[in-house]
């Protein structure tokens, strides 16, 4: 029976093991200066690949320029989802159905066709090539998303308790920010780390709305496989906030 | 309450498929709805790529939906009792962007990459392989760890209870999968799967960093006929992206007509 019990907790060790010894290898990689076959670790550490990557400006540009378009959909979408995900959470509709259909099918179609979709009418609006326009084309996937979670934090206990708060004279502002995002808390900083996490990590809408303004996916993928070292140091500066998203979900759901 | 959203989804969303339907319908030339034409259609679906492209891009999808669901009921039974820190490490691929996980494949599966090193050779051609296993590989890298967690969600205490009491009725192992595990963990993993697959078919960075110069998946389909055709390459692209979208719904749909089929009578 130990022993049985033994080989499953190797097993899942070494499960998850599988799952995060890649990400070393990406992370040694991306400051290794030389490291060739058949050398199973790099021969000479260094940041070429971050000289290389921001050499010119453009990766630095593109940067600036997904965090800043993730930040700003990350707000909007909150603010959109909100009163959505009240509805929803609360469960006061009569057909849920196809309202949360409605919302949610663009999480299944392609963030190319999207973009490809939208560049026509981003066109004629001047916004092609503009932050304005990836906001536009991320929300699209950010906000079912968004609603999704943070109706799962709305129900009868919220409410409840906004109706004492309400009946002890708060106004709907210090409502909101006493009683309401305190108690749904760990959902928000969920739905907050999905919205953010989806717009940063766009490629496809990106790449049909973006032009000559690239996010950093757009700027990374040109040199898959065609300088290794590059990849690798991008790839760490695009994967530092899927890390801090695993690190705060961690303690949101402590919080709980 | 739910105007803003409703309103944001059909006019950006509604606004999309529209704006890709109408490119898809007029002339390469301009001209406007007014002079529609169905060249692009002909052109796509005339075009031998475009099929080849479809067929591996519902090859892989299917292959890397199945297994990743096979994979996750696997991992999910086997960590369910296992402490917080190896789910989180099992979970880790799951926040991680697609096109991180292409750069890890890539580091590890190219000839002379570092699988290469540790194992001697790999017997296969993972990157830029024909049969498209290198993009299947990925995508059960990065999406059973996300099915992983639907499951592990449904499969708390509650469950173990049950399970408990179904054994003390003398119910086997098999027994206890079919009656009391599977009906748990159908819903969540039947409604991941559909995620996944409406994502894989229609997803193109993957393919773009680690699948085969030919076929291509309908993504980079899409994109080589943009680039390749300055004239009438858009609204080739178009009709090639909303037969995508089409063929993602059907998935979609698909899933969910096996979920409602395989319910009990006695759930209905």
């Amino acid at each position: 029976m130990r022993g049985n019990s033994a080989t499953r907790t190797t097993l899942a060790a070494g499960l998850a093991l599988v799952f995060v010894l890649p990400f070393i290898a990406l992370v040694l990689q991306a400051f290794a200066d030389s490291w060739t076959a058949p050398a199973l670790l790099p021969q000479e550490f260094g940041l070429r690949g971050f000289r290389d990557g921001f050499a010119g400006g453009g990766a630095g540009a593109a940067l600036v320029r997904s965090l800043q378009v993730a930040l700003i959909v990350t707000v909007l979408s909150l603010v959109i989802a909100w009163p959505a995900a009240r509805v929803i959470g609360e469960r006061r509709l009569r057909h849920p159905g196809p309202v949360i259909l409605l919302l949610a099918v663009p999480a299944l179609i392609s963030p190319f066709a999207i973009g490809t979709g939208l560049t026509g009418w981003f066109v004629r609006l001047g916004l092609t090539d503009s932050v304005g326009g990836l906001i536009l084309g991320h929300l699209v996937f950010s906000l079912p998303y968004a609603i999704l979670v943070l109706s799962t934090g709305f129900g009868s206990r919220l409410r409840h308790s906004e109706e004492m708060a309400a009946s002890m004279g708060l106004g709907s502002f210090r409502r909101l920010l006493m009683v309401s995002i305190p108690e749904i808390r760990p959902t928000l900083a969920v739905a907050v780390l999905l919205s953010f996490l989806v717009s940063w990590s766009q490629y496809g809408s990106s790449l049909a709305i973006s032009g000559g303004s690239p996010t950093l996916p757009v700027v990374l993928l040109p040199f898959v496989g065609s300088d290794a070292e590059v990849a690798a140091a991008l790839s760490v500066l695009f994967l530092a906030p899927a890390i801090v998203a695993l690190a705060l979900a961690g303690r949101a759901g402590h919080f709980r | 309450m739910l105007a803003p959203a409703v309103v944001a989804t059909l006019l950006l969303f509604g606004g999309a498929l529209a704006g890709a339907v109408e490119q898809s319908f007029t002339p390469p030339l301009g001209g406007g709805l007014e002079s529609w034409t169905l060249d692009s259609w002909r052109e796509v679906l005339g075009d031998p790529t475009f099929v080849d492209a479809f067929w591996f891009s519902l090859r892989t999808t299917v292959a890397a939906t199945f297994l990743s669901a096979c994979l996750a009921l696997l991992i999910a039974t086997l960590m369910r009792r296992h402490s917080a820190g190896m789910r989180t490490a099992v979970a880790f691929p799951v926040p991680v962007p697609h096109l991180i996980v292409a750069v890890v494949a890539v580091l590890w599966l190219a000839p002379g990459g570092l699988a290469d090193r540790v194992l001697g050779s790999l017997p296969l051609n993972l990157v830029r392989d024909q049969a498209g296993l290198g993009v299947v590989l990925v995508y059960l890298f990065k999406e059973t760890p996300f099915l992983v967690l639907l499951l592990l969600a449904v499969m708390g205490r509650r469950l173990q209870e049950q399970e408990e009491m179904a054994a003390v009725h003398g119910i086997g192992r098999w027994g206890r999968l079919r009656w009391v595990i599977w009906p748990a963990v159908r819903a969540p993993l039947l409604i991941g799967s559909m995620i996944v697959a409406a994502f894989v078919f229609s997803a193109f960075e993957v393919p773009l960093a680690v699948g085969p110069n030919y076929p291509p998946s309908l993504g980079t389909y899409a994109l080589e006929v943009t680039k390749a055709n300055a004239i009438d390459g858009a609204g080739q692209a178009a009709a090639a992206l909303l037969l995508g979208a089409v063929a993602s719904i059907v998935f979609a749909l698909a899933i969910l007509g096996l979920f409602r089929a395989r319910r009990e009578p006695s759930e209905r």
